[in-house]
């Protein structure tokens, strides 16, 4: 299945878009813990299109798409910036990064998906979340990458 | 998300549920506000009810602290679930809140 939307530069949108793209994967009978870490990684992905890609310009969309299949999630969000450089991000867990209100979301999406690239100048971001069955110690795709 | 207030002795303990997230987060940013406008300088956020929190709600979170700090005064988190706390220690934000297992542990700490 796949799934692609524009999705305008408000903020504010984002919680129902999510809701509602996680009523959509819903029939994946996902864990309680793929379930979070899917949606907290999409949020911090959105917030950064929007708030940092797209300076919440409203003329600017995001583009999201998501290709799910029985045994991964792969999401790809883009924005219409100018990009950056993702090679240099600060690790927000360092002492004196701690007390900072800003840079941890491309952080925990790092640590809560399976797989995660930039490309086209750090304009999109896919991030890929491989669904756990059975005996995880039979097949681990982490372990692949 | 919905946030109760109550005082417990000389501690300001505010009761979250439900999930912080970047339209929710505002909202306790605004309860922080009130919570310096009345000069409480012990504040605890109970957590038990929360699902779900960002990167926003942290950022929060981390303003309330620093503005208690800067007036000599406390803050406490309790109550996190697993996947809450799991946040924290990604993060390793549980380095810089004093974050306690249950509300009576951290009203005990004050």
């Amino acid at each position: 299945m796949i799934i692609s939307e524009k999705i305008p530069s408000q903020l504010d949108l984002i919680p129902d878009f999510i809701h509602n793209f996680m009523e959509k994967i819903k029939v994946l009978s996902l864990g309680h813990d793929e379930i979070f870490d899917i949606k907290l990684s999409l949020e911090e992905a959105l917030v950064n299109a929007i708030k940092h890609g797209n300076k919440m310009n409203l003329n600017q969309v995001v583009e999201f798409q998501a290709d799910i299949t029985d045994s991964q999630l792969v999401i790809k969000v883009t924005n219409a910036g100018p990009g950056f450089d993702f090679t240099s991000i600060p690790n927000p867990t360092e002492k004196d990064r701690l007390e900072k209100t800003s840079g941890r979301g491309i952080f925990l999406i790092k640590k809560l998906m399976d797989k995660v690239e930039f490309s086209d100048c750090g304009r999109t971001i896919k991030m890929v979340k491989f669904f756990r069955k059975g005996d995880k110690s039979e097949h681990n795709p982490r372990e692949s990458f | 998300m919905n946030i109760t207030q109550e005082k417990v002795f000389d501690v300001a303990a505010c009761v979250l549920e439900g999930e912080v997230n970047i339209n929710t987060s505002p909202e306790l940013r605004k309860t922080c506000d009130i919570l310096m406008k009345n000069g409480e300088k012990k504040v605890l956020i109970d957590l038990s009810g929360v699902t779900y929190i960002d990167s926003s709600g942290l950022a929060t979170l981390i303003e309330m602290f620093q503005r208690l700090k800067k007036i000599g005064g406390k803050l406490r988190l309790s109550s996190m679930n697993e996947k809450v706390k799991n946040v924290f220690e990604i993060t390793k934000l549980y380095k810089l809140f004093e974050v306690f297992d249950t509300r009576e542990a951290a009203l005990r700490d004050f």
